[in-house]
């Protein structure tokens, strides 16, 4: 056991050697570390009474000031304070369908890519059909259905965004079962789910973590899309401010600071995943290795 | 450049420029001979258009069928009625008919129509017309869509000469006069076949109003031309042209920036976003709309049976009292509608009818009172928990509550986040439920689901229909049919107010007798109406150059009832020359976007000659 | 917009393995019998559409027959014919046949608001979506290539940095945003900046007729398709960017470059070809992506177009609109894709002879 935790410990150090090259990478962690922190510190910092339409005290719409340092919304609340309360539900948004996801396809992925014969063909035929269907319009039909709230965004975008990443564990899938020991092993008599669960995942583990991170940045821009469009969380959101900010006329009035504020937060997060999954991506997978520095 | 690349971007070029013209057949445009074509592209020096923006599509251009209100505008300008209200005092004035009288027994009436009326192809509109019309939606269930209510209670109609129409009512009928529907001309609409799936949509189409529709492209225009043989005289204004918007921001840009003149309903951000600019007056007036709170007080259907599942305190007056007492309607209205409303200290008729409005006074009012609202609660014997939560004075039940209100409404949304924030301090959790509109009527028409929903009512002239909407016979049968009701109120007191007002025929006592409904409803609290909002429009006083409201009096432009604004609309005159609309300034550009196009297709395929010197490591 | 993260990541035909027609791998199956397959998968695709169609819009609770009335208050009877005209009194099973057979006949039903075929409420918004989504689509994939091809073959320069990082930028801008940003400024125009764009639509009363008529639209065409291309041409441009640097690093660009060929001659002949065919595949698999950006698109700019039909069906909500909707676009992606693939097949001669 110390033989692979040594292994382990290796492989961890020299991963974070390789990350520490990634520049862009860094930056990204860097803003994901701040994002993450300042969402979870929220309720600690701040007042959520500030939330309270009825105990606001700023003016309406009234521009960055000391008091609001991002200004104000339509009821006089501080943009500031809920761009920070907002972050939470954005992020657990993202990161609880992005999980949904990687778990769907991580599954689907691993089982068309190990089974044979009809089985594989049946998963890989469901998959193509998700990966190739307009994921937006399948989750807005799913979320008129089954109605608004958070569970039920994060279910939309969670069941139509998985296939991409299926696609990506079967083919991983398939080459950690071309090499010799899998053979071997099989040969030994262990069984499906001891192959897929002790040599298939580990191995493909380090893909799943890449994608997973790029896909909480497609599901918190699909969460602003969809609360834009009308099937919003119920609770204060980055997508569900910019609904506001559109729903109250903050553009043609001028309140600039309402609609930029949690718009380039979302770029901004979503940028810092998407930098994040892509070094990820370059250190783990070796096939890029070589190619693009 | 690659050769594949060069390829795929001489690929993309041509089939861009392939897509194009394909744009014209998809779109329905057929090719225009030559001259024709030059002659669209610059109107007459001396045409007066007025454009109008709307954030509604047309539902149908079929009058018996659209329900929307651009669909009703627009057929209000196309055809005429029986009676329209005068611009003055919103009181019944002949239109196609020139002069009626009843029977003694109050259940028929005797219409003439007016002998210079003229269908737009020419042919004299006659008795036979309207009797065709209100037959057809008496008979024929596909054309109920629309205003089917309105003539459910016609025994029968019918042409006894080409100027005399007939109609009996099976009982009598107070508001005959302000009778919806829209007459359409028999000898076109007879031929139809079947109504329901008639589109209307060929231009021009026949009409008797102010207008003739000249042009309709879904979800984009609608182009109306004055009707020169309308029988008041022509418009004053030669075109109106009716623009579609799916974004209300962008509406509102367009109105600043001067592709459109004239917005009709606006709402409070996007009218407030108006003010200071010097060409655009902000018209603010007061609506004919009441938002107020539909309580659960234990629903029932028709034949007296419990059905949903409404929060049991809320059958307790008390409670209804309380919370009424937690609404601060000021704060509502000046938040949620930027004080572009009417706090509501009346009932369900807003106080632009004057001669129907009730506002409560003395002891009957109630204003914004925490420390009351808990008093109540607390003598009712409703006790405050340790999480200050209530209880039902048994203690069963915690006091908390449901809010439905609509999908992707804010306004709705918001005076939720408001009563949230109240409740809580009355120790009422109130909790937001969100329901598509189907579903939401469901819950809160038929099967009761629901503890407090948002409602609404846009009143007419004259309130009989509003005021039916609270009695016994509109709740739903016990299988969820019928019904219309807005509250599943069920009160001896009002039910007997209602019958008087209905066979009143003298005015004045009419709506004593509607004021006294209004008070029951107050203090009975069934429905707590919270704000009238205010009708916001705006218009550029650089382009029309006069309009008349209706009633005249700090009316309403679009959307009200009658003709009037638009049909004495007045406007700039195009100069000679303009092509109108800035479109010449939109055609140059249109043409530097194309020389970029071409350009840079171009650019790309030089580049790939040239990169062989340049691009060499 | 939900753009699938596999764009970002490793796009090469190594990844899988069993991708249609990888670099040399399966690809010698005749054309027709390859298209025959294609096309098999795709009918069988459209089917499951249908199929999941009508088992998820049967989910929504409430009687279909009160949606489709709205607020018209009908007597018991008459409520009961209406169910009956609907087919709601048969057995699930017969439902679904009837739902099966109409389908395929093209009928899909009457909508709600418009009391109207949705069939044709679709075919008159089918041309604005083509000519928006097809143009779009046209430049974002041409720019796409040809930016992702430049900035990979000088790696690490300043045009590959800034093409890389704009297009990381813009991926991560939601789609309306962006559209409502571009509106404000170019259309209604802020400060200096003049509003020199429509603000709504596709045209204007009294367009002008012939060919100006282009013009006219190209004209209101502007911003919606910039927005549109803005979000999706950052994937193609990355998607490429990859694969060729994948080339790059294959044995045999460093033989070609051994044997002495010019540069741009072993870019032109052997590396882009190479590394086209994974993105063009990844192109046609993501037209989806393009159609869910029109909807934000054309709600943002009220273009008459599908995604508008669509967005308004879910904000009445109008679920036959809705379902109709969803079965068109849906059937109208897989079918581009599937040409998109045969024709590709047929037109690049190294996929089959490789």
């Amino acid at each position: 056991m110390s033989v692979t935790r040594t292994r382990r410990r290796a492989a961890f150090s020299r991963f974070r050697r390789e990350y520490r090259r990634q520049r862009a990478g860094l930056y990204g962690a860097a803003i994901l570390v701040a994002a993450v922190v300042l969402a979870l510190l929220t309720p600690l910092i701040t007042d959520p009474a500030g939330m309270d339409v009825t105990k606001a005290t700023g003016a309406k719409m009234s521009p960055p000031s000391l008091d609001f340092p991002m200004g104000t919304d339509e009821s006089g609340r501080s943009v500031l304070l809920m761009v920070l309360w907002g972050s939470r539900v954005s992020l657990l948004i993202g990161f609880m369908s992005a999980l949904l996801s990687m778990t769907i396809g991580t599954v689907m992925g691993i089982a068309a890519g190990h089974f044979r014969g009809w089985a594989s063909a049946v998963l890989m035929r469901i998959t193509d059909w998700f990966l190739v269907l307009p994921s937006l319009v399948l989750a807005l039909v799913l979320a008129a259905i089954l109605g608004g709230g958070t569970s039920t965004i994060i279910l939309a975008i969670g069941v139509t965004s998985w296939a991409s990443t299926a696609r990506l564990i079967r083919a991983q899938t398939l080459s950690v079962e071309a090499r010799p020991y899998i053979e071997r092993s099989r040969a030994l008599g262990a069984g499906h789910w001891h192959i897929m669960t002790r040599h298939v995942l580990p191995n493909v583990a380090p893909l799943v973590l890449a994608n997973t991170t790029l896909q909480v940045a497609s599901a918190i821009v699909a969460e602003s899309t969809l609360a834009f469009l009308g099937a919003d969380s119920g609770s204060v959101s980055w997508g569900g401010m910019l609904r506001g900010s559109y729903d109250w006329g903050a553009a043609t009035s001028g309140a600039w600071w309402y609609v930029l504020a949690p718009g380039l937060c979302i770029v901004a997060v979503v940028m810092a995943f998407t930098l994040c999954g892509r070094a990820l991506e370059a250190v783990l997978n070796p096939r890029l290795r070589g190619a693009s520095r | 450049m690659t050769r594949m690349g060069a390829r795929l971007a001489a690929l993309g070029l041509t089939l861009l420029l392939a897509i194009l013209p394909a744009t014209q057949a998809l779109a329905g445009k057929a090719p225009e001979p030559g001259t024709q074509a030059l002659a669209r592209q610059a109107p007459e020096p001396g045409k007066k258009t007025v454009r109008l923006g709307v954030t509604q599509a047309v539902d149908s251009m079929n009058p018996f069928l659209a329900v929307r209100i651009i669909s009703s505008s627009i057929h209000r300008w196309m055809y005429g009625f029986l009676t329209v209200p005068d611009p003055k005092t919103l009181q019944p004035s002949p239109d196609l008919a020139e002069s009626w009288e009843t029977s003694d027994d109050k259940l028929t009436w005797t219409f003439k129509i007016r002998a210079n009326a003229k269908w737009s192809d020419g042919k004299p509109v006659t008795a036979q017309d309207a009797a065709w019309t209100f037959n057809t939606v008496m008979t024929v269930d596909a054309a109920k869509q629309a205003n089917g209510p309105a003539v459910e209670n016609f025994e029968s109609v019918t042409a006894t000469d080409d100027r005399t129409l007939v109609i009996k009512t099976r009982k009598p009928q107070a508001s005959m006069l302000e009778n919806p529907i829209p007459i359409v001309p028999k000898h076109v609409w007879e031929a139809v076949g079947d109504i329901g799936k008639f589109e209307n949509d060929t231009s021009p189409a026949v009409g008797a109003g102010p207008f003739i529709v000249a042009e309709y492209k879904k979800d984009t225009y609608v182009k109306l031309k004055a009707n020169p043989g309308y029988w008041r005289g022509a418009p004053k204004i030669d075109e109106l042209h009716v623009l579609f918007y799916e974004n209300p921001e962008a509406a509102n840009a367009g109105l600043k920036k001067g592709e459109i003149d004239l917005i009709g309903r606006l709402a409070a951000p996007q009218f407030e976003a108006l003010a200071g600019d010097p060409n655009i007056v902000q018209w603010n007036t007061q609506g004919r709309r009441a938002v107020y709170l539909q309580l659960n007080h234990g629903a029932q259907t028709i034949d007296n049976k419990p059905v949903g599942d409404g929060h049991p305190a809320l059958k307790d007056p008390k409670v209804r009292q309380a919370i009424h007492y937690a609404i601060d309607k000021k704060a509502l209205a000046d938040q949620v509608q930027s004080g572009l409303a009417v706090p509501a200290d009346g009932s369900i008729v807003p106080p632009m009818y004057q001669e129907f409005f009730w506002k409560a006074e003395g002891d009957d009012l109630v204003t914004h009172d925490i420390a009351k609202a808990n008093e109540i609660l607390d003598e009712a014997g409703y006790k405050k928990g340790a999480d200050g939560v209530r209880t039902t004075p048994d203690g069963k039940r915690k006091l908390e509550m449901r809010f439905s209100i609509h999908t992707d409404t804010p306004v709705e949304d918001k005076i939720a986040q408001f009563l949230t924030g109240w409740f809580k301090e009355i120790g009422i959790p109130l909790s937001t439920r969100k329901l598509d509109a189907n579903k939401f009527t469901e819950e809160t028409g038929f099967t009761g689901l629901f503890d407090i929903a948002i409602s609404g009512w846009s009143v007419n002239p004259d309130p009989e229909e509003v005021l039916a909407t609270h009695l016994c016979s509109r709740r739903p049968t016990a299988s969820g049919e019928g019904g219309g009701t807005e509250s599943f109120y069920c009160d001896p007191e009002y039910e007997k107010l209602y019958q008087e007002q209905l066979s009143e025929l003298d005015r004045p006592k009419r709506a004593e007798i509607i004021k006294l409904m209004q008070k029951r409803l107050y203090t009975d609290a069934p429905v707590i109406a919270v704000y009238y909002p205010n009708n916001l429009e705006g218009y550029r006083k650089d382009r029309i150059t006069s309009i008349t409201p209706i009633p005249e009096d700090k009316g309403i432009l679009y959307g009200g009832s009658g003709y009037w604004p638009f049909y004495s609309l007045d406007a700039v005159a195009a100069p000679a020359g303009s092509t109108g609309g800035g479109s010449g300034t939109g055609l140059a550009v249109g043409v530097a976007v194309a020389v970029v196009l071409v350009g840079a297709g171009g650019f790309l395929l030089v580049r790939r000659r040239r990169s062989v010197a340049d691009e060499r490591e | 917009m939900t753009v699938p993260p596999d764009t970002l990541l490793d796009p090469g035909p190594a990844a899988d393995p069993a991708a249609g027609p990888g670099k040399g791998r399966g690809a010698r199956r005749p054309v027709l019998r390859y298209a025959l397959a294609k096309i098999g998968g795709a009918a069988l695709s459209i089917g499951m559409v249908i199929v999941a169609t009508f088992f998820l819009f049967r989910l929504i609770p409430g009687d279909p027959a009160i949606a489709y009335t709205r607020d018209v208050p009908l007597s018991p009877e008459q409520l009961d014919l209406l169910r009956r005209q609907m087919g709601l009194d048969k057995p699930l099973t017969q439902q679904f046949l009837d739902f099966v057979t109409r389908t395929l006949r093209l009928d899909l039903g009457t909508s709600y608001e418009y009391k109207r075929p949705v069939t044709e409420l679709i075919a008159d918004r089918v041309g604005p979506t083509l000519v928006l989504v097809g143009t779009g689509l046209v430049i974002a994939v041409s720019l796409g290539l040809w930016q992702g091809t430049r900035a990979a073959w000088n790696h690490g320069s300043r045009f590959d940095r800034f093409s890389t990082g704009l297009s990381l930028v813009l991926w991560s801008v939601p789609t309306f945003w962006l559209g409502l940003l571009l509106l404000m400024v170019f259309a209604a125009g802020v400060g200096p900046i003049p509003g020199i764009f429509p603000t709504r639509g596709m045209e204007d009363v009294d367009a002008p007729g012939g060919p100006m008529y282009l013009l006219h639209v190209a004209h209101h065409l502007v911003l919606p398709c910039l927005t549109l291309v803005a979000v999706v041409y950052a994937q193609y441009l990355l998607v490429m960017r990859s694969s060729l640097l994948d080339e790059i690093g294959q044995d045999y660009v460093t033989t070609a470059r051994a044997k002495g060929l010019r540069d741009d001659e072993v870019r032109r002949r052997h590396a882009v070809p190479n590394a086209l065919l994974p993105t063009v595949t990844l192109v046609f698999i993501h037209i989806g992506f393009v159609v869910g950006g029109a909807v934000s698109v054309e709600t943002v700019y009220s273009w008459p177009g599908l995604g508008l039909l669509f967005y308004e069906a879910i904000k009445g909500p109008d679920f036959a609109v809705m379902q109709g909707t969803f079965m068109v676009v849906c059937t109208a992606v897989i079918v581009m894709n599937t040409l998109a693939d045969v024709a590709y097949h047929v037109l690049d001669p190294r996929v089959r002879s490789a």
